[in-house]
This record gives structure tokens, C-alpha cells and sequence, in this order.
């Protein structure tokens, strides 16, 4: 674009802007500039600084203008990765285009849009689309999809941080590459918050033009001042050694409530979001009516009704999950509580951002603590926001699952070359080591299953006809277009009134253990189930007070390594008695570390703690590296793996993101280990696979990676499987694929994933290495320790392993009898 | 191997998760679920098909090894509709035209008669009598004077031991009134049964059956 346009065109932004009172702020600027200069980039802002007319503007005003009575064709994409965004964009699109005196035609397309929108959509295509990774990809299994997709200017990926560490990110990716093959001179944009590996953001959507075309990165730089406040109770012995609900400081919290316009209280799961809820009601009684409740498995009606509430100041407090993080701007909102540990310094800072909205306005959070040492967490977390700290975000690679669920999909429309497709999957970041054997092996995982047919093989899914790719069965393009999509999530059914008013889905396994007439807590009341039918559960509202609440499966979310660096730094405070002035959590917490130290030791930068002890349920060894819970269940497995071959012993473990314990029935040789270096880095690779390979890790990502592959069918949420002989479990899946096709890419791609993201083979080399220059420290305490107690009592996620020969350990167990 | 006694009768517990009958000579066999990774492959979904070929290979070595007179199959033979796998099946049975084998109908078996027939299988509708057994697929709760041999259940058993030591084992599971024979096919799944102190249980440990009595 030549510079005088550009110039007019900028003037005629700023003019809109005057006009409503605003003046851009130099990001806009900048971004408008890069934009009209040809360039591809990234836009690092956070929420709510007007980050969507930094480029909404730009791909308005900067595309080519149509003949007269020419059809309208799709200009530009906006992908936001959750639908209770696109509202809030479609709004600020519509505003843009009046105001610029523009007549384009704004559009959403979500899995909320009904059949017949989206037929309308395909016949008559707005100027900007706004949609998601998942309805973008059923986009692209549609007949005929390159001509819907032909004069398309440009793609932003809104929240761009949010898609990244997951394989929607991956998903995007892929689709950005096909539609850069049907418009090359499509622009690729994304906006981000700040993540600690921005450069690695903006290279992996871009791909290869990262490097071969004109590219920048834009900063908006707006910081935000954060207070971070512990609720403390008033005396330490009223906060558990463990625990993850926190509901014991409710009455420190009622009043942090009552003296603020409005609040939103974070917790870490959606079973703990009703809890809270139910528990606020009950203590405080007269909030009824002015607090609420939002998780991602309420209704999207009720969820749109609190929002709605939010916006209009109506409503005093709710209490929320993950799913009020990103997006719409709330401007009544004055207070943030975080009750728990948030676990990651991104995720606070965003929640904690949610407040204060007017720039330069201090945001102020609250956290609950929900278990005493939890506190540590907390002034970890005031140092990382106080020195600007924030994690990366890794990128999921070679994501084999994701590759074949695209390649089927473009099957599906057209039918693809494989020439063609293939030079575009390598463009990408996440696919540019794939090996030509590895692409060859997907062709025939998609066309034979991974096999070569036999002349009876009745295998049918991707056929190739004269040269071109394509599913001709109109049963499993259907399926397939069904199971688009990565986010994996058990298997759901609906709630609904028996008037037919849907509530919201609840996971199947938590409503099979009811039988009707039981009463149980959802969405903030109680419902009485009346009977299950069509995978909906039929229930009344119920005046019975009921303690049972659905819970739904769900990772907790691990200590990310920034936090882990910042939580050891602060036990190192306690133990060498350095004080900040700061962080009063840590002086409120002396009488337990003293504990710690009186019972066994409180280490201090320089040791490395491990304490060995007796109790009714066996013999314990529990090591503290302070690195996190996925690094320390690589570490755990590495240990009890060296261990078992020093003697055939059996191990259940345990951890937490302090420490790991390791469980066996008899005597752990401890010493011994110690003594043959059982911390080294030696052979760690070995020893990794190994380990990785006698415990579950491997069998816990292939999960999704089946469901993603199109290997377990669920249906749609709330839709039966018609087909039960097609009925099975990724877990057996993973045996088939373990004894007989050890090969295959899928079931690779599961032990690559545990060695990328679980173990983290750097990170945890490192963490050894770091261990190996402490001074080990070994104690023999007669209890359990402050330190051990919650690692102890943690029931979830055990993993075990075993150098006993199966018969031996059948030997020394017992049935459970059920009479 | 192991063995247990019912009814004055002697029955030998195969690591195959098969039940031979020695007095009788009887093989007895419980979802098999012949074809299981052919249907899937069928409908688009890529599993090797491999675990086939394992399938027939244990029930040649089987009936090598125990020289039946009679192979009885309680229910569950082939997985589901018609495929190419049957041929396979049909043509291991021609290897041993000695043997009567024998199909109780299971939930699975939803092909026509002609298939079966084809193949020279016996086929049974109902529940037979044998002796003192009552043979069928589902287990069919109290029978009045006979004790009940079934499949369809696939049972394993839970396993707990000292420092959190959890195990899921296949296992034959003979109650008072019913005894539940292992699946025997790959690629089929567990159930995890409730254990009453009467019952006896025999889990499949790889190459071994133990007795937990």
C-alpha cells in the first residue's frame, strides 16, 4: 500500500477515535501501520486495553474494495478460542464498521449456530467471520470449501497465548496452512498476553513465513500494579496440613465481599466452584439473589444471564472457574479472590487483571489459602508479580492425533493431493521435522489403518481415487465431521427440568452412581434425579439438603517451573531466617516450619531433603526438590525405578508440588540408593524410558491422542452411540496398539508427549543436576512431618511400580470382600 | 494350571482363560469375540489386526493340549456382523473334524443360522444341561439342582495389598450357584466383579492361575 493511503487511512481511524472521545494509544498505532506495510505479527496485549481495534481497524479499512453488485465474499477471520468471546467481539466489529462508515457484514459461527444459519452463512458469507479453531476445521469439511475461502485478506487469532499450549493451537496451524495455499497472500495475525516465550508464539503461527516474510511483534506495554493480600485466619492450627477447598476462611471472606461492589471469587475446579457457592449461601444467606455461579458446564443461557448480571452491576459476587478468565471486560468488578493455589504467575496476573479496569488502577487479589503451606505459594507468587515473571507456554509438536483428524477432514470436502498437503503440514511449526516416512506412514494410517491389506480387509475410511484422497462413505464423513475437534472431555449427559429447561451437562460416571429420588447439588440449587433418559438426566428443584456434588475429571494444574523457582527461593527465607517485610504470610507460617525443623529439617538452598519413616500402610520415603508435580512424578518414576533394580521390590507414588513420596510394603534401601547415585544424571535418558515405560504416563496421554485420532468415537455430548459394537476404551486401544503395533505413530507420539510435556527431559536434567550439587540430608522422623502429610494423603494420580514377579506379589495380597 | 472340584466334577483352569472339563472332555470357551478389531476396522477405526491371529493361535494350542472331544462356546463367539474373519474361524475348526463344537448363543452372535451351520457349529438357543452343569452365557441366577457355568460377565478382580498395592486381574470366578469363565478374546475388556468370602477365585497371572482361596 502505498504511503499516502496508508496515511488517509490511519487519519480516518483516528478521526472515529476522536469522535468517540478516545485517542489510540501507541500500540494502535503501531499495529495499524505494520498492518497497511504488508506485514504479518503479533499484537502482545493484554485484556481489555482496546486490543481488538488495534487490528479489527486495520482489516477493515485496509481491504479491497468491491465492484458494485458484486456477491459478497469472506474478507477476514477472527478466531477467538471461547465462544463467550465472540460476543464481545461482534459488538466492537459492528461499532468499528458504523463508525468507519464501512458496510460490512459482521458474522459468528460457534457450535451454538444452528443448521440453518450456518446453510446461510455458505450461500451468502459475511466480510468478517468470527469463530473458533473447531468450527473453522468443520469449515474446511465442507464441499467446495476453497471457494468459500478465495478472497480471504486476512486470519487473526485472538488470545493467540491461550490456543498455544494446546493442540487447538496445533489445530489452527494446520488451518492457516491450507488457507494459505488457497490465498497466498493471506495475512496472518494473533494477539497474545505477555508469555515468556513470545518469539516461539509468533514463530509457530506464522510457520515458516516466520523467517521468509515481513514480520513484527507489536507491545502494547501497559502495566498493571497488583497487590497481592493473603486471607489469613486468626490462629494457624484453624488452616489444614492439607486440603484443596479452603471453605474453613469463609468468614474471613463474607466481609471482603460485603465491602466491595462486586467481586469474582476463582476456584480451581467446577466442583469446587458449587461448594463454595452452596457454603456462601449458607453462612450468608442474605447474598441470596445478588451472588451467582459460572463454570463451563452450566448452560450457556444461565451463563449469558450472569455475565449479562455482571455487566450491569446487578450482582454482588460469583463464584467462577477457568471459565471467567479470559475476555469480556466486567467493569463494575472491583475485587478478585483466588482460592487456592492458581499454580502458574499467568494465570494470577489474569485473573488478577479482571479488577481495576481504568489504567493505572491497582488490582488488588485475594488468596484463600487451602492448606497451610499453600501460603509459601502465595508469597511466591507477590515476588513473581513484583519482578514481572511470567512462564512460556510450550507448543505441542509433532502432534500426530491432530494431523490425522485434519488429513480425514480434508478428505471429507474435497479430497486432497498428497504433494500438496504435504508441503503445507511441513510449512508449519508444529510439523516441520516430519520425516517423509512418517507422512508416508499417515497416508496409509488414514487409508489402511496402518497396515498393509490383506486381500480380505474390509478397511474403510480414506480412499484414494486417481490420485486424490477422499472418504466416499457417507457414514463415516458424518462421524467424522462429529468428532472434530481436540478438547477431550468424558463422556456427558444432559440435566435438564422436567419442562425440558436445560441446566447443563454433568459427567456420566457421577450420575450412574445416583438412583432416582437421590438428591444432588448443580448449577447452585438442589435437584432431585427423577430418571435418566436419552443420556438426559430428568430432575426436579428439591428442598432436601444433599451433600452429594458432581465432580468432573479434570488435571489439576501443576506448579509451573517459574513458580517452583520462586517457592524454593522463599523456603530458603524461612530456613536461614532472612526476612522481606513483605510477606507476612511466611511469619504467620513459623510455627509449622518450626514443626518441620523440630520433627526433621527445613532445608535451605543448599540441601536436599529426604525422610524416611514407618507407618501402618508401609514403608515411606519422601523426597522434597521443590520442582513441581509433573517434574517430580518423572523423578519419583526415575527413583523407583532405579531402585527396584538394586532389588525386586513393588512401589506405590505419590506427589505433590513440593515433593514425592515412594510406598512399598517392605523395607525401601535407601542408603544403598543414596549410595549408588540414585539422584544422578548417568544414563538418564535410559533410565527415563524405562521408568516412563513401566508406569502410566504414556497410557494417561494416549487418552486423548485416541480420541483426537478418531480411534474412540463418544458421539456428541449428550448423543448415544448408536452403534454399541463399536464401543471401546482408549486404554485398550493402547494394549492392541503396545503388543501387536508398537510402531505406530500415535502410540510414539503418547511417550513423545510424556517426554516433552510431563518429564520434560531438560528440566528435569537440570533439577538433578541441582540436586546432585546439594548436600543430601536424611532424617528418620517418628511422625509425619508438615512437609509429608499432604503428599501422604493425596489419593489421586498414585502411579506404581513394580520389579516383583507378578506371581510373588499376587501372593502377598488380599480380595476385597463386598459382603 | 489349576483345578477345581464342583459337583464331584473336575475342572481344569487354563492361563488361556479356558475351562476343561476332564470327565467329559469338554473344552468350554466364553466370549471370544472373533472379528472384534475387523469390525472396527470396517467403520473407519485403525487397530491392527493382529490380535486375530493371537485369538486362534491359543485355541489351537488349547485343544492340542487338552485333545477335546467337545469344544463348547458360551456365547460371544463373533463379535458382530459378517466379516472376513468367520472364513478364518471356519477354516482353524476344519483343521479337527473329530471335535463337536458348539455355540449357546450370546448377545453378540447376530449372525444367521446359515453362517454358523456353515462352519459345522452346533448351534444351541437356549441353555444346555450337561451332567450337572446348566451351561449358558448370561449366568442365569439360582437354578434349582444345577450349578450354572456362564461367560458375558468378562470378571476380573481387584487385588489390594500392604503400602497401597492395588491389582486388576482376569480371573474364573465360581459363587454358590454360578461359575463365570474369563473372555477369552483380546482387545475385550474387564469387569470388576464383587467378591463374597464364599466365592472361589482364580485369577489369570500371565502363565499361571492362581487359586486366592
Amino acid at each position: 500500500m502505498d504511503q499516502s493511503r496508508k496515511h488517509e487511512l490511519i487519519r480516518t481511524a483516528r478521526e472515529w477515535f476522536e469522535n468517540r472521545g478516545w485517542s489510540p494509544f501507541p500500540f494502535q498505532e503501531e499495529a495499524w501501520n505494520a498492518y497497511f506495510d504488508g506485514m504479518d505479527g503479533l499484537v502482545n496485549a493484554p485484556t481489555g486495553s482496546g486490543k481488538t481495534y488495534s487490528l479489527v481497524i486495520p482489516v477493515m479499512l485496509g481491504a479491497v474494495r468491491e465492484e458494485r453488485n458484486k456477491k459478497p465474499e469472506l474478507k477476514a477471520i477472527w478466531i477467538t478460542p471461547i465462544k463467550a468471546l465472540a460476543k464481545e467481539i461482534f459488538l466492537a466489529a459492528e461499532r468499528a464498521a458504523e463508525g468507519l462508515g464501512l458496510d460490512w457484514t459482521v458474522a459468528l459461527r460457534t457450535g451454538d449456530t444452528s443448521a440453518k444459519d450456518r446453510q446461510k452463512l455458505r450461500t451468502s458469507p459475511p466480510d468478517l467471520l468470527i469463530t473458533t479453531p473447531e468450527s473453522l476445521h468443520l469449515m474446511l469439511a465442507q464441499k467446495n470449501y476453497p471457494k468459500f475461502f478465495r478472497s480471504l485478506e486476512a486470519i487473526i487469532c485472538d488470545e493467540w497465548h491461550e490456543l498455544l499450549g494446546s493442540k487447538r493451537g496445533v489445530q489452527m496451524e494446520l488451518a492457516i496452512s491450507r488457507l494459505k495455499g488457497i490465498c497466498p497472500a493471506l495475512k496472518v495475525w494473533g494477539i497474545s498476553a505477555t508469555i515468556g516465550n513470545m518469539d516461539i508464539a509468533m514463530e509457530a503461527l506464522l510457520g515458516a513465513d516466520y523467517s521468509s516474510r515481513a514480520t513484527t511483534m507489536i507491545r502494547a506495554d501497559i502495566k498493571k500494579q497488583i497487590e497481592v493480600v493473603s486471607v489469613l485466619p486468626d490462629e494457624l492450627d484453624k488452616l489444614p496440613w492439607a486440603g484443596h477447598l479452603g471453605a474453613n476462611l469463609i468468614d474471613k471472606v463474607v466481609p471482603i465481599i460485603k465491602n466491595s461492589t462486586s467481586t469474582l471469587i476463582f476456584t480451581n475446579t467446577r466442583s469446587f466452584a458449587e461448594i463454595w457457592y452452596q457454603k456462601l449461601l449458607a453462612r450468608a444467606p442474605e447474598l441470596a439473589g445478588v451472588i451467582a455461579m459460572h463454570h463451563g458446564s452450566i448452560s450457556r443461557e444461565l451463563r449469558d444471564w450472569v455475565e449479562d448480571a455482571l455487566h450491569e452491576a446487578k450482582l454482588k459476587a460469583v463464584v467462577c472457574t477457568s471459565s471467567l478468565d479470559l475476555g469480556v471486560d466486567f467493569r463494575p468488578v472491583e475485587t478478585i479472590i483466588q482460592v487456592g493455589s492458581p499454580k502458574g504467575v499467568a494465570r494470577f496476573m489474569q485473573r488478577a487483571g479482571r479488577s481495576g479496569h481504568q489504567p493505572g488502577a491497582l488490582s488488588r487479589i485475594y488468596f484463600v489459602p487451602t492448606h497451610s503451606l499453600e501460603l509459601i505459594e502465595s508469597a511466591a507468587l507477590r515476588e513473581a508479580v513484583r519482578t514481572g515473571l511470567v512462564e512460556d507456554r510450550i507448543p505441542y509438536i509433532r502432534s500426530f492425533d491432530v494431523l490425522a483428524q485434519y488429513l480425514v477432514t480434508l478428505a471429507v470436502s474435497d479430497g486432497f493431493r498428497p504433494a500438496e498437503i504435504f508441503r503445507e503440514v511441513k510449512s508449519t511449526f508444529s510439523y516441520n521435522s516430519i520425516s517423509e516416512e512418517e507422512w508416508q506412514w499417515m497416508l496409509r494410517f488414514i487409508t489402511t489403518g496402518g497396515q498393509a491389506l490383506t486381500a480380505y480387509d474390509e478397511y474403510r475410511k480414506v480412499e484414494v481415487e486417481e490420485g486424490i484422497y477422499k472418504v466416499t462413505e457417507r457414514r463415516i464423513a458424518l462421524r467424522h465431521r462429529l468428532s472434530i475437534g481436540t478438547i477431550v472431555s468424558d463422556s456427558s449427559i444432559k440435566v435438564k427440568y422436567l419442562s425440558g429447561k436445560y441446566i447443563g451437562t454433568i459427567e456420566e460416571w457421577f450420575i450412574s452412581r445416583l438412583s432416582p429420588g437421590d438428591v444432588f447439588w448443580f448449577a447452585g440449587r438442589n435437584l432431585e434425579l427423577i430418571r435418566i433418559k436419552d443420556m438426559t438426566a430428568q430432575v426436579r428443584n428439591s428442598k432436601r439438603k444433599s451433600g452429594k456434588v458432581p465432580s468432573w475429571q479434570g488435571g489439576r494444574m501443576p506448579l509451573s517451573s517459574q513458580m517452583s523457582k520462586m517457592l524454593r527461593d522463599k523456603l530458603h527465607d524461612i530456613a536461614v531466617g532472612n526476612r522481606t517485610g513483605y510477606d507476612p504470610e511466611l511469619e504467620f507460617l513459623e510455627p509449622l516450619t518450626e514443626l518441620q525443623r523440630r520433627r526433621s529439617h527445613l532445608p535451605d538452598r543448599n540441601e536436599f531433603l529426604v525422610e524416611c519413616f514407618e507407618s501402618r500402610e508401609g514403608h515411606h520415603v519422601v523426597m522434597y526438590p521443590f520442582e513441581g508435580r509433573l517434574v517430580h512424578e518423572g523423578i519419583a518414576a526415575l527413583v523407583a525405578h532405579r531402585i527396584a533394580a538394586i532389588t525386586p521390590i513393588t512401589f506405590s507414588i505419590a506427589m505433590n508440588d513440593y515433593g514425592f513420596e515412594l510406598l512399598s510394603d517392605q523395607e525401601i534401601p535407601v542408603m544403598e540408593a543414596l549410595e549408588t547415585n540414585v539422584l544422578g544424571t548417568e544414563n538418564l535418558y535410559q533410565d527415563i524410558q524405562a521408568s516412563i515405560n513401566s508406569v502410566e504416563m504414556a497410557r494417561r496421554r494416549f487418552r486423548d491422542i485416541a480420541a483426537i485420532a478418531g480411534l474412540v468415537f463418544k458421539g456428541y455430548p449428550g448423543r448415544q452411540i448408536k452403534d454399541r459394537h463399536l464401543q471401546s476404551s482408549s486404554q485398550l486401544f493402547f494394549e492392541v496398539f503396545h503388543d501387536y503395533d508398537p510402531e505406530n505413530l500415535l502410540l510414539v507420539q503418547a511417550y513423545e508427549e510424556v517426554m516433552d510435556f510431563q518429564l520434560e527431559e531438560a528440566r528435569m536434567r537440570k533439577a538433578l543436576e541441582r540436586i546432585n550439587r546439594q548436600k543430601i540430608i536424611v532424617k528418620y522422623p517418628d511422625k509425619p512431618t508438615p512437609f509429608a502429610f499432604p503428599i501422604m494423603v493425596d489419593r489421586l494420580s498414585r502411579d506404581k511400580l513394580t520389579s516383583e514377579k507378578l506371581e510373588d506379589r499376587i501372593r502377598k495380597m488380599k480380595l476385597q470382600f463386598d459382603d | 494350571m489349576a483345578e477345581i472340584t464342583l459337583e464331584n466334577e473336575t475342572l481344569e483352569l487354563y492361563a488361556e482363560k479356558a475351562v476343561f472339563w476332564k470327565q467329559r472332555k469338554a473344552l468350554l470357551l466364553a466370549d471370544l469375540h472373533l472379528g472384534k478389531v475387523n469390525h472396527f476396522r470396517r467403520a473407519g477405526i485403525p487397530v491392527s489386526s493382529r490380535p486375530n491371529d493371537q485369538n486362534l493361535e491359543r485355541l489351537i494350542d488349547l485343544i492340542r493340549k487338552t485333545r477335546p472331544e467337545r469344544v463348547l462356546f458360551l456365547g460371544d463367539l463373533f463379535h458382530s456382523a459378517y466379516n472376513s474373519e468367520w472364513e478364518v474361524f471356519g477354516q482353524t475348526l476344519s483343521y479337527f473334524p473329530e471335535i463337536s463344537f458348539e455355540l449357546i448363543l450370546g448377545n453378540h452372535d447376530v449372525m444367521s443360522d446359515y453362517q454358523y451351520l456353515k462352519h459345522r457349529l452346533v448351534l444351541h438357543k437356549e441353555p444346555i444341561e450337561e451332567g450337572p452343569f446348566i451351561l449358558s452365557h448370561e449366568p442365569l441366577g439360582q437354578q434349582p439342582g444345577k450349578y450354572n457355568l456362564a461367560g458375558h460377565i468378562h470378571p476380573g478382580v481387584r487385588l489390594t495389598g500392604k503400602g497401597r498395592q492395588r491389582l486388576v486381574l482376569p480371573c474364573f470366578h465360581f459363587g454358590q450357584e454360578t461359575g463365570i469363565l474369563p473372555a477369552f478374546g483380546v482387545f475385550t475388556g474387564l469387569y470388576k466383579m464383587p467378591v463374597k468370602s464364599r466365592d472361589r477365585i482364580f485369577v489369570v497371572a500371565e502363565n499361571e492361575v492362581l487359586s486366592l482361596k
